[in-house]
């Protein structure tokens, strides 16, 4: 006990500790308070993919289908774009189109045929395609100017 | 032997089968269960108490109702427009390796250029979707949507035909015209479909036989069977009628068809279109003014 409480060189180990620890701790403070969730939006096309970059021809994380809940995050550090969200689905993050998502819980095709849509047992490829085939279409409405 | 832990597992056993079956009941099922002694028949009915029994029951009744028609919709065959959008997505789907459309393309601000004309000649609250395809085999087409249209179109013909976004875009059009009169689904639509299409297959199986025959005749009908020279002739005249009051646009359209007659006469490879769209040559004699003989 003595030895410690007289040693000089330990405290101001410790001391050089809390110098080193304490940016550390701030650095931690601002990564959590730079992101922000935005709110839990709801997929719309049947099927669809969280990209890994917000390119439509980019890498699939994951595929989701019609109605899934997303976390949208806002953050600081990453850029998404204008026609792009950064989302949250369970583990995975990445980027949805806007355009695809809905504040309110969408009306789904499997959804109103459950029966219907599962009798067609589609594998993995053609969940997989029908999500590229939404990211690859262009879209469009003509309106009253 | 029971043995007395094998009593008791038994007892916790049965406890929580009844727990179950209690939970599956209505609440207002449980009520009534309460509501409904014989015994005390008189008092109840004084009280109005046997009225309240009767009006449980019926509750009860309506919303077992409820519950099966809500479990029998489950097993609905979509409507026709809605099995339209479907099979046409299905069918892309499908063949997506075929048609070559999961590919970086390059933005030719279709969406912009087609709204516009469109919104020209006052076609409003139409919706579209344009899907390009990296293939020389399947050179276009428009398929039905739910409430909206797909329109599907090669980029190497694009190319090589060297087409303007106006250009694409009267294309486009003209194909929209084709499937507001109702060719493609007169083409490819099947009796079973017609049957089939928002009606219930409770207790049995869907009949997916009907969308199997929708996929061959896409198929067919895209790649092979095309349109009639009867067709073609309504929509060069439909395309003619509305595009008469732009003399920019109808002569690009008139240009268009001349470039594409000259354009599959030497290439090989779009030999099938003339079959499919019969003919840009006969488009072209159709929209040309009469010669006067003197």
């Amino acid at each position: 006990m003595s030895q410690l409480g007289n040693d000089p060189v330990p405290l101001e180990g410790i001391k050089m500790w809390w110098i080193l620890l304490l940016p550390s701790l701030l650095f931690a403070e601002t990564v959590s308070t730079d992101e922000k969730v935005v709110g839990v939006f709801y997929f719309t096309p049947m099927f669809g993919h969280v990209h890994q970059s917000s390119v439509k021809t980019s890498a699939s994380l994951t595929t989701i289908q019609c109605s899934h809940p997303v976390k949208v995050i806002e953050s600081s550090k990453v850029s998404a774009g204008p026609e792009w969200a950064y989302v949250q689905v369970a583990d995975y993050r990445g980027f949805v189109l806007k355009r695809f998502l809905a504040e309110k819980r969408p009306e789904c095709f499997q959804g109103k045929y459950p029966k219907f849509f599962d009798a067609f047992n589609m594998d993995l490829s053609e969940l997989y395609y029908w999500g590229r085939l939404n990211d690859q279409y262009v879209q469009g409405e003509t309106r009253v100017n | 032997m029971l043995t007395k832990k094998n009593f008791f597992c038994l007892c916790l056993g049965l406890f929580a089968f009844s727990a179950i079956a209690q939970t599956e009941k209505l609440q207002e099922e449980k009520e009534l269960e309460v509501v409904n002694f014989k015994s005390i028949k008189k008092v109840l009915q004084q009280d109005g108490l046997s009225q309240a029994a009767k009006n449980k029951e019926k509750q009860v009744q309506v919303l077992k109702k409820e519950q099966t028609q809500v479990e029998k919709s489950r097993y609905n065959y979509p409507t026709e427009s809605e099995l339209w959008g479907f099979v046409s997505e299905y069918w892309l789907v499908k063949n997506a390796q075929l048609l070559n459309w999961d590919f970086e393309k390059p933005d030719y601000g279709l969406e912009e250029n087609f709204k516009k004309i469109m919104q020209q000649l006052g076609f409003y609250q139409k919706k579209f979707k344009i899907l390009m395809l990296n293939t020389p085999t399947t050179v276009r087409a428009a398929l039905p949507g739910n409430e909206e249209m797909i329109f599907i179109l090669s980029v190497p013909f694009v190319r090589s035909l060297d087409l303007s976004k106006l250009e694409i875009s009267l294309l486009l059009l003209e194909d929209y015209f084709r499937l507001e009169a109702g060719y493609f689904k007169k083409n490819v639509a099947t009796e079973k479909m017609t049957k089939l299409a928002g009606t219930n297959f409770y207790g049995s199986k869907p009949d997916l036989s009907m969308v199997e025959e929708l996929l061959k005749n896409y198929t067919n009908q895209v790649n092979q069977k095309g349109y009639t020279f009867q067709q073609q002739f309504e929509i060069t005249k439909k395309m003619d009628a509305f595009l008469k009051s732009n003399p920019e646009l109808w002569n690009t359209y008139f240009r268009l068809l001349g470039k594409i007659d000259r354009f599959i006469k030497v290439n090989v490879q779009y030999k099938d279109y003339v079959r499919l769209y019969p003919s840009p040559e006969m488009q072209v004699k159709w929209l040309s003014p009469e010669e006067k003989v003197l």
